[in-house]
């Protein structure tokens, strides 16, 4: 019963960390920008969220709202920061750390405008009744589990179906194609922003329901996004998104294993073990040089 | 969590910048003579950053008391370092103070920080002053370093007593930060638990960053416990209450002092539950204790609880022994401070009259508390 529990309690946690996940490898996938602010956008949604609730909203209005501001985030990200760095110099250093450091900004900001310590949403959908003998469940579970299905068959019919998402495909591998074609690469980089932030939009909001908020929690939510898509392999959504997945789950089914201590080392464990074994990632292409 | 915003931001900003508004106002009323620095170094950013506010509020407090009072010559200057709750930048903090500002009073915090700055301030003779942590090995740590808060070996066995007495408790699991003050709790759990006639049935080690507790809850659940300790500390404290609640633990959840601060005792999902703090009764008849909580609620809007109390005790005590050197007609530096705090050994703090042993560690009664909700608790043994 207790790796039935477990489990239950990794796919939550996973549907989390592939909706994150995704959205940094999708960024990082179609413009090859290591976007650190990524867990930035989440903790924007997150309280974003967690303002409208606490204004008595109603939680679609929240989440419009909280999709809105990760969205606004990563499109200025790419306008305001990114883009003019690529202009002059445009060395992965400098993006990093231009990234990091708005991180930093914000999380301030955030501390001082938001209080500093946990804030939770606080709702009957993360309360676990036992369903089965030993067994709890919330309804949390079955939300972020739908939301990240629905979400990503929505964005594999967007990326395959539509000119839009054809041009993101090729963007990430092709740029100067892109302008053969007539195509803004600028544009386009844009809305790789805009999709990718607003997926960090809904995790955020389990999250605020779930373990709550706090102004620093874009950096797990970040070393988590890097894992994934390293596991997942570079570039590869679908890898990303499974790989969170995965990192959810593995991280959860431990406890049944080892100690309590050890349950994240086994998303690092895993993350070691396909940089040695296959750096490619999951569904990652294998180059020699 | 529900202090005026603009409080909030003046302060922080105030704080960081090394000149609180207390000071202001003292340095006006006393503007001759080199001011005397107080160093902070409090978790001002990250996850712990609201404990560091916190802190900060009972030491400014403290010092628009020493001015108000007229009880130095000098005025005082307090100096913040965030030392984020980790070693390395307190380390860092530490030196700045110490051999830049030339602080002679530093207020800590945190028992793995706290440990990592005593031998730089047990050098430079620097008095360091701890109203945070509670790891035991605190006392003792350096002639410089003194205690104004009850450390675990005196929690711990309080809220041993208080469940297996009063709450008929006999089995304690215990989930606990990967850290010195988790493992000193563990400890005492191991020795406390069966003198009371309790067992220890689970210890479950979280590392300080981890944030999901679903799947921790079902391990404690399998330990059919009637009691959970939480031995943890600022956002995770009240992420493993909400873990625990959320996930079909319905158990006495306690803790020490920790569980204070406001995120805890405003979370829903924290009514019930149980915390350790030194005694204190802010509607007593004692003047230091009433003007302490009068004025604190006056200039924060916020009903004060321990840590305000002992960083305004840790700050406080600073003017009353630098007020005994300056009328001595010494110079005011650690070596004289211990004297003079080894001479006195009790002063008039809030919380009552306080004494301190031959370590520097304030001797304290205790009392158990219970959240309420909305921020309010009451004290069911005292």
């Amino acid at each position: 019963m207790l790796f039935l529990q477990l489990l239950l309690n990794g796919l939550q946690t996973g549907a989390i960390y592939a909706l994150t996940a995704a959205g940094f490898a999708l960024i990082f996938g179609a413009t090859r920008i290591f976007h650190f602010a990524h867990g930035t956008a989440f903790t924007l949604a997150g309280y974003a969220y967690l303002f409208a609730w606490r204004a008595g909203w109603p939680g679609w209005v929240g989440a419009l709202i909280a999709v809105a501001v990760a969205t606004l985030f990563g499109m200025a990200m790419e306008r305001f920061v990114y883009r003019p760095i690529q202009r002059h110099e445009g060395s992965f250093f400098t993006v990093f750390v231009a990234a990091f450091g708005v991180g930093i900004v914000v999380q301030n900001l955030v501390g001082m405008f938001a209080g500093r310590g946990l804030a939770t949403v606080d709702t009957r959908l993360s309360f676990a009744t036992e369903v089965m003998p030993e067994i709890f469940v919330a309804p949390i579970l079955w939300i972020a589990i739908a939301t990240a299905a629905v979400l990503f068959a929505a964005l594999t019919v967007f990326l395959t179906r539509t000119h839009a998402g054809v041009a993101l495909r090729a963007l990430a591998q092709n740029p100067d194609l892109i302008r053969t074609y007539g195509l803004s690469a600028n544009g386009i980089s844009v809305l790789a922003f805009a999709i990718g932030s607003a997926l960090a939009a809904p995790a955020a909001i389990v999250t605020a329901m779930t373990s709550g908020l706090n102004e620093a929690i874009g950096h797990h939510v970040m070393l988590i996004s890097i894992a994934a898509t390293i596991v997942g392999g570079i570039g590869s959504l679908r890898g990303a998104a499974l790989a969170g997945l995965m990192l959810g789950v593995a991280e959860s089914l431990a406890l049944q294993f080892v100690d309590t201590q050890w349950a994240e080392a086994v998303s690092f464990l895993a993350l070691f073990a396909f940089i040695l074994f296959r750096p490619s990632g999951i569904f990652g292409v294998a180059m020699a040089r | 969590m529900h202090i005026a915003p603009t409080l909030r931001r003046r302060g922080l900003l105030a704080a960081a910048a090394g000149l609180p508004l207390p000071f202001v106002r003292a340095a006006r009323a006393q503007p001759s003579g080199e001011p005397y620095v107080m160093g902070t170094l409090f978790p001002m950013s990250g996850p712990n950053a609201e404990y560091g506010e916190a802190f900060t509020r009972g030491a400014q407090l403290a010092l628009s008391h020493i001015a108000a009072d007229n009880m130095l010559r000098r005025p005082i200057r307090l100096q913040a370092e965030d030392s984020q709750a980790l070693p390395q930048p307190s380390v860092v903090g530490m030196n700045k103070l110490v051999n830049v500002d030339r602080a002679v009073w530093v207020l800590v915090s945190w028992t793995a920080t706290s440990k990592a700055v005593a031998p730089i301030g047990d050098r430079a003779k620097v008095i360091m002053v701890n109203g945070g942590a509670v790891g035991p090995d605190l006392a003792g740590l350096s002639p410089y370093f003194w205690n104004v808060i009850a450390l675990a070996h005196l929690e711990v066995p309080v809220m041993v007593g208080y469940l297996t007495r009063q709450r008929n408790v006999k089995r304690v699991a215990l989930i606990y930060v990967d850290d010195p003050l988790g493992d000193a709790i563990l400890g005492q759990l191991r020795a406390e638990l069966p003198k009371a006639g309790a067992e220890l049935v689970g210890s479950f080690s979280v590392p300080r960053a981890a944030q999901q507790f679903g799947p921790v809850a079902a391990r404690v659940r399998q330990t059919r416990p009637d009691a959970v300790y939480v031995a943890s500390f600022g956002g995770q404290q009240s992420q493993i209450i909400k873990g625990l609640r959320d996930n079909g633990v319905t158990q006495i959840i306690c803790s020490y002092s920790a569980f204070s601060i406001d995120s805890v005792r405003q979370l829903p999902e924290a009514v019930g539950a149980l915390y350790t703090t030194q005694k204190l009764d802010f509607e007593s008849g004692d003047p230091v204790t009433r003007r302490f909580a009068a004025e604190f609620r006056a200039r924060y809007n916020q009903t004060p609880v321990a840590y305000h109390a002992n960083y305004y005790n840790a700050a406080y005590l600073f003017g009353l022994l630098a007020r005994q050197v300056e009328q001595a007609g010494g110079e005011v530096n650690g070596d004289a401070l211990r004297e003079a705090m080894l001479r006195t050994r009790s002063f008039d703090l809030v919380g009552g009259r306080g004494t301190f042993d031959e370590q520097g560690n304030l001797m304290t009664q205790m009392q158990v508390n219970e959240i309420k909700g909305a921020g309010r608790s009451e004290i069911v043994q005292g």
